[in-house]
């Protein structure tokens, strides 16, 4: 018999892929504070205890605080930078967009290490500021890609024409390119916001007393006894990116209908 | 026509891009109310000309000037021009009505004024009923036809053409032909087409400036152009010329005397060498549709002389031959209308051709 090898492969990988997120909400609801088979019966004591942490609140706050920021500066930086690479030419074009795509790939260790010593030179306070200013900085590459995309399948005439039938430079932005730009903006937040929210290093480093959620949940997993209430929490991020997801591509799909596009796939 | 007045001047206009000489002094007047056409390969300074009218180029040096105003310094969005983009650049996000009815936003018109002139408008496209629809729905042809309404909603002095007709199939650019004719006369506007389909240009224009690498070689009505092109180029762009090497001997009193090849010695009228000497060596043009394949017992109305058929090439209503002319070395083309019961003839097949010297251009 022939052995499905193909086949094989792509189960494997995508139980590797997924089995994990399904074991949070198994635990979540697993009625002992060990995490081990087997299961031994169902409660909802974890999202109780979870609930009543403040500690978790503050730094859910903080991290929705810090993605919010991050993903809306990132974006109108990338707006500004897809726009000028896109319609413009200037001298040191590429050398300036590669030093701005450049943290893409440069270890977020040395961004937060060399932003922390810079900063603690000036004599910045670290606080949740501060964490902004390294997100903006990793999110901004992101932005850009994805927004130079959208800026340049943008047909040009649009927007000579809308300035041909009287408008001025700004209104023709604002009535023909911002709209037409739109999921390309709106990918981009979600991802600037997803990556903010994931983050570690840098908020680590340079969140001082603050914490954000990445930071808090490692450093419960230091005690045993609130791992079930991270899992609890766990399963509501799961949740929660589910919705998220759900509504950006609804609004892609919807876009996309309206302008008459082709699909050409999801919204990443 | 001489009374019209002047909608458009170009006084010695040159643009640069960086070493790049794009237009290279050009001199024109364009009057109100024409049908004016810019004709010229891909690369000729045909757009960038149209462009400096709408403002979105700026010109090195020389004038633009629009009903008697300079524009230096006047941005797009401020002068009397609108055009139609070869693109369409139909707003997608639009409806068919928003689209036609963008440039009236200014005006801040109450919605009942504003409905009934983009009805209007949408009817005189023939669009009527469909302002709802989205813009992405539609047809290329529809697109032009929203396109079209959308400039001319604000009544511009001038419309200016991008090569409109481009992107449609055959039969719908010959509808188009006739239905953008039809609208200039109706609404009396200024219309200036860029086009590079000679046809198109002959069909459409009360006049044409023939252009080649940002220069105009030729400016005259669509019949001058075509019967009295000014050089062998503008000669070979706009349909098809024969050439006959030939030579001039003598000149005088307006008559010149040619010694051609083909047709050996002839004279012609000083008019029929509307072009400069360009010292590219002398030859007798005609056009294939100006001479005939004799048929038994036809007799020319005017010259015959004796060729062999080489090639013939069959079009249902017409037949290409390509002959040889006695004392030739190349063949020329001939078309001729095909005629119920006449035959088309045979390769090798002598016979007469009749010709006329009133129909020969000379070019020097």
């Amino acid at each position: 018999m022939k052995i499905p090898v193909l086949r094989i492969y792509t189960i494997g990988y995508l139980i590797f892929l997924y089995a994990p997120i399904l074991l949070l909400p198994l635990f979540a609801f697993n009625d002992s504070k060990v995490i081990a088979f087997p299961l031994s019966g169902f409660t909802t004591q974890w999202f109780a205890q979870m609930w009543a942490d403040e500690q978790m609140f503050n730094s859910f706050k903080n991290s929705l605080i810090v993605a919010g920021s991050a993903s809306v500066l990132a974006t109108t930086f990338g707006v500004f930078a897809a726009r000028a690479s896109t319609r413009y030419n200037f001298p040191g074009k590429a050398g300036i967009l590669g030093l701005i795509m450049l943290p893409l790939v440069l270890p977020e260790m040395i961004v937060a290490m060399s932003l922390l010593v810079v900063l603690l030179a000036v004599g910045v306070p670290l606080s949740i500021f501060t964490i902004i200013l390294g997100h903006v900085l990793i999110c901004t590459p992101f932005a850009v890609a994805i927004l130079t995309s959208a800026f340049q399948s943008l047909d040009r005439s649009l927007e000579e024409a809308a300035y041909d039938l009287g408008e001025t430079a700004w209104s023709t932005f604002r009535l023909i390119i911002l709209p037409l730009v739109m999921p390309g903006i709106i990918s981009s937040l979600l991802i600037a916001f997803t990556i903010s929210l994931d983050e570690f290093i840098i908020a680590f480093f340079l969140g001082g007393n603050e914490t954000t959620l990445s930071v808090y949940i490692f450093g419960q997993f230091r005690f045993p006894a609130k791992v079930p209430a991270i899992m609890a929490l766990g399963t509501v991020l799961v949740c929660l990116s589910i919705c998220l997801l759900t509504i950006a591509e609804y609004f892609r799909r919807r876009g996309i209908a309206k302008t008459g596009a082709k699909d050409t796939g999801g919204f990443l | 026509m001489n009374e019209r007045p002047t909608m458009i001047e170009f006084q010695d206009v040159h643009k640069y891009y960086g070493d790049y000489h794009a237009l290279r002094g050009i001199n024109a007047t364009i009057k109100a109310g024409e049908f004016f056409s810019l004709l010229g390969p891909s690369g000729c300074g045909k757009t960038t000309l149209l462009r400096t009218i709408a403002g979105f180029e700026e010109i090195s040096s020389g004038a633009v000037l629009i009903d008697g105003k300079h524009m230096e310094g006047v941005p797009a969005n401020q002068r009397p021009t609108n055009m139609v983009f070869q693109s369409y650049a139909i707003f997608p996000h639009l409806t068919v009505e928003e689209n036609v009815g963008f440039g009236l936003r200014r005006e801040r018109l109450a919605k009942d004024v504003l409905a009934r002139r983009v009805g209007e408008a949408l009817e005189m496209v023939g669009l009527k009923g469909y302002g709802a629809r989205g813009a992405h729905a539609l047809s290329g042809g529809q697109r032009q036809r929203v396109a079209l309404a959308r400039a001319l909603i604000l009544k511009p002095k001038v419309l200016l053409l991008d090569e409109p007709l481009s992107a449609l199939d055959k039969k719908m650019r010959e509808q188009m032909q006739v239905e953008l004719i039809k609208l200039q006369r109706q609404v009396g506007i200024t219309f200036i087409l860029v086009t590079h389909d000679q046809e198109e240009a002959l069909v459409m224009s009360d006049r044409i400036a023939v252009m080649f690498e940002g220069e105009i070689a030729q400016l005259a009505d669509p019949e001058t152009l075509y019967r009295r092109p000014n050089s062998r180029k503008v000669a070979d762009f706009i349909g098809t010329m024969n050439f006959m090497p030939a030579s001039v001997v003598s000149e005088s009193g307006g008559r010149i005397e040619v010694d051609t090849q083909g047709f050996g010695r002839v004279e012609i009228d000083a008019a029929q060498a509307p072009g400069a000497t360009t010292g590219n060596g002398t030859s007798i043009g005609f056009r294939p549709e100006t001479l005939t394949v004799l048929f038994e017992g036809q007799v020319a109305a005017d010259r015959e002389c004796m060729a062999t058929i080489e090639e013939v090439v069959y079009f249902g209503d017409m037949t290409y031959y390509d002959v040889r002319l006695d004392g030739m070395q190349t063949p020329v083309r001939i078309s001729m209308r095909n005629v119920f019961g006449r035959p088309v003839l045979d390769i090798g097949t002598r016979t007469r051709v009749a010709w006329s010297p009133g129909a020969l251009v000379l070019f020097r």
